[in-house]
């Protein structure tokens, strides 16, 4: 035991919004200039389930563009569900490519824990 | 003790990544590559373990 940090998830790539659009079955996303309500936004759009407009990521930044209109036009909770997909993906991805072993463990408050072997133990 | 690095990630997408089984300060270079990845730090509590040594266990002081 060591050390406990917080982080505020940013989305900032494409393979992992990919794999939490598969992961909740979710349409693909798609690459390009998005018509918001009154403006418009470039990056990864996301289809959220029942939400007028997309999400679009821009991986760039790491910033979310969206227009739901306070929950109105889309439920904050699909966004959270996203980025909550988009963050285990995305530490799955990172642990394997450093050749880790990862297991996934869903908890009762619907948290989703991680749980990475480092040095060899699998 | 097997070193693992233990990611919870919140209803919300918020993250909390936890190292276990390392000494001193190697916590921070096992689990840098996660913490990079998934986004801005926000918050950081070092645990005891962080000030002791490789060698040997030193009296542990609060709040490092």
């Amino acid at each position: 035991m060591s050390h406990i940090v917080s982080i505020q998830t940013e989305v900032r790539d494409p393979v992992a919004i990919r794999s939490a659009c598969d992961r909740l079955k979710l349409p693909e996303p798609v690459f390009g200039q998005v018509k918001l309500f009154s403006n418009s936004a470039t990056g990864w759009a996301v289809q959220l389930p029942e939400w007028r407009y997309p999400v679009v990521a821009d991986v760039n930044t790491g910033k979310l563009a969206y227009d739901n209109y306070n929950g109105r036009w889309g439920e904050q909770k699909q966004l959270d569900r996203f980025l909550q997909g988009y963050a285990v993906e995305k530490a799955k991805i990172e642990a394997r490519k450093k050749g880790h072993s990862v297991i996934e463990q869903p908890l009762e408050d619907g948290s989703i824990k991680l749980t990475v072997s480092v040095g060899g133990a699998a | 003790m097997s070193k693992t690095i233990e990611i919870t990630v919140l209803p919300n997408g918020q993250t909390k990544v936890e190292t276990k089984g390392f000494v001193g300060s190697e916590c921070r270079q096992a689990s840098q590559f996660i913490e990079k990845a998934l986004g801005q730090q926000t918050d950081e509590v070092l645990k005891a373990e962080f000030h002791q040594s490789a060698s040997r266990q030193q009296p542990v002081q609060e709040g490092g």
